[in-house]
C-alpha cells in the first residue's frame, strides 16, 4: 500500500514535469509567434510591462520589428540576441539560461533537490527509529509494576 | 554515505554561500548600470531613413564623413525642454561648421507637435517627424528621452549620453566624434 502511494506520487511528479517542459506542438500563427516573443521582452518605456502588453510607441515599434524579423525567417534565438545586443540582458523579462542567468535558474532547483533528498533521508530515519524508546529504568519500572499488579 | 545529513547540510551551506557571493557582487555594482551605457559604443551606427520637416529625405549615409550628434527627444518631455537651451546655444555656435551635424529624432510624438515645437523653439538643426524616427529610436536602443549619440565620420557610435546635455556635454560629444 505504501509502495503504491510512492509510485502514484512519482507518476504525478513526472507527469507535471513532462507537461511543463514538453515542447508545444502544432502550427503557431505569425501573430501568436510575435506575441510570444514580445511577451519575453521588457517594455523600455514602462514599469514591469512586456512589449506584448504595452501600448507605448516603442513597444508598438518593437512588435512591428519582431514581426518583420519573423517574416525574414530569423530564429527566436536570433531575435532575442538582437535585442540583447542592442539593449543588454535587462531587456529579457526572464533571465537567460547562460552565464549568471544559469546560476539564477540552477540554484533554486539545486536547493529543492537537496531539500527533497534531505526529507527522504529524514523520513527513512523516522520510520526505522521510534521517536520514543524505553530506557532500562522504564523497562524495570514496567516489569516491577506488572509483577506487583494483581492478576486480571 | 555515513552521515547523509552532514553532506546535505554542506550542500545547503554551499548554495547559501553562492547566493551570498552573487548578492555581494550585485550590491557592489549598480544593477541598472547597463541601462546607462549604450551597447552600441564602438559598433557601426544603425542606419536610418528619416523625413525632414521640409519633406526631404535624410539617411545616415547622406551624412558620411561628418560627425553626427543624434538627439532623441519629444516635445512633451520635460527633461528635453530643460536640455533645449543648451542645444540652441551649442547649435548657434557651430552651425557654420559643416563637419558637424545635429539631428533631432522624436521617439514618440505627433507630427503637429513636433512641427510646432521646432517652429516655436527655433530648432535650426535637422528634425525628423516620420515613422522612421520610431525605427531609429529602436535601432539605437533608446530607453527614454532625451538620449544622444555621437557618430564618428566613419560611421561608428563613439559617444552616448542618457538625460539632458549641457553645452559642455555637447562639446565633449562633438570632440569624441572628431577624435579630438
Amino acid at each position: 500500500m505504501r509502495r503504491a502511494a510512492w509510485i502514484v506520487l512519482a507518476v504525478m511528479v513526472v507527469g507535471v514535469i513532462a507537461v511543463a517542459f514538453w515542447p508545444h506542438g502544432g502550427h503557431e500563427s505569425e501573430a501568436a509567434h510575435m506575441h510570444r516573443l514580445a511577451s519575453e521582452l521588457r517594455c523600455v518605456d514602462c514599469e514591469g510591462l512586456s512589449v506584448a502588453d504595452s501600448s507605448a510607441a516603442s513597444a508598438r515599434e518593437q512588435r512591428r520589428d519582431i514581426g518583420v524579423r519573423i517574416r525574414r525567417g530569423e530564429s527566436d534565438e536570433t531575435i532575442r540576441n538582437a535585442y540583447v545586443d542592442t539593449f543588454g540582458e535587462n531587456i529579457l523579462l526572464k533571465p537567460s539560461n547562460r552565464g549568471i542567468g544559469l546560476v539564477v535558474w540552477a540554484l533554486p532547483i539545486g536547493a529543492l533537490l537537496l531539500g527533497a533528498v534531505g526529507l527522504a533521508f529524514a523520513l527513512r530515519r523516522w520510520q526505522r527509529q521510534p521517536r520514543l524508546t524505553a530506557s532500562a529504568d522504564d523497562e524495570r519500572f514496567v516489569a516491577r509494576h506488572r509483577s506487583s499488579a494483581p492478576d486480571e | 554515505m555515513k552521515h547523509p545529513f552532514r553532506w546535505i547540510a554542506l550542500g545547503v551551506g554551499a548554495i547559501v554561500v553562492v547566493f551570498a557571493v552573487i548578492l555581494a557582487v550585485n550590491v557592489g555594482t549598480d544593477p541598472r548600470a547597463e541601462l546607462n551605457t549604450s551597447r552600441l559604443l564602438g559598433k557601426p551606427a544603425p542606419s536610418f531613413t528619416l523625413t525632414r520637416l521640409d519633406g526631404t529625405r535624410l539617411t545616415l549615409a547622406d551624412l558620411a564623413g561628418k560627425t553626427v550628434i543624434v538627439n532623441f527627444w519629444n516635445s512633451w518631455c520635460v527633461p528635453c525642454r530643460d536640455e533645449l537651451p543648451a542645444l540652441q546655444t551649442w547649435y548657434a555656435a557651430h552651425r557654420a561648421d559643416t563637419s558637424l551635424v545635429l539631428v533631432g529624432i522624436p521617439r514618440d510624438d505627433s507630427s503637429s507637435a513636433i512641427r510646432a515645437a521646432a517652429r516655436t523653439d527655433g530648432m535650426g538643426w535637422t528634425v525628423a517627424n516620420d515613422h522612421g524616427a520610431e525605427a531609429a529610436s529602436l535601432a539605437y536602443g533608446t530607453r527614454g528621452q532625451p538620449e544622444s549619440f555621437t557618430i564618428s565620420p566613419n560611421g561608428q557610435v563613439v559617444g552616448s549620453i542618457i538625460g539632458p546635455m549641457t553645452t559642455a556635454d555637447l562639446d565633449r560629444m562633438a570632440a569624441v566624434g572628431q577624435g579630438l
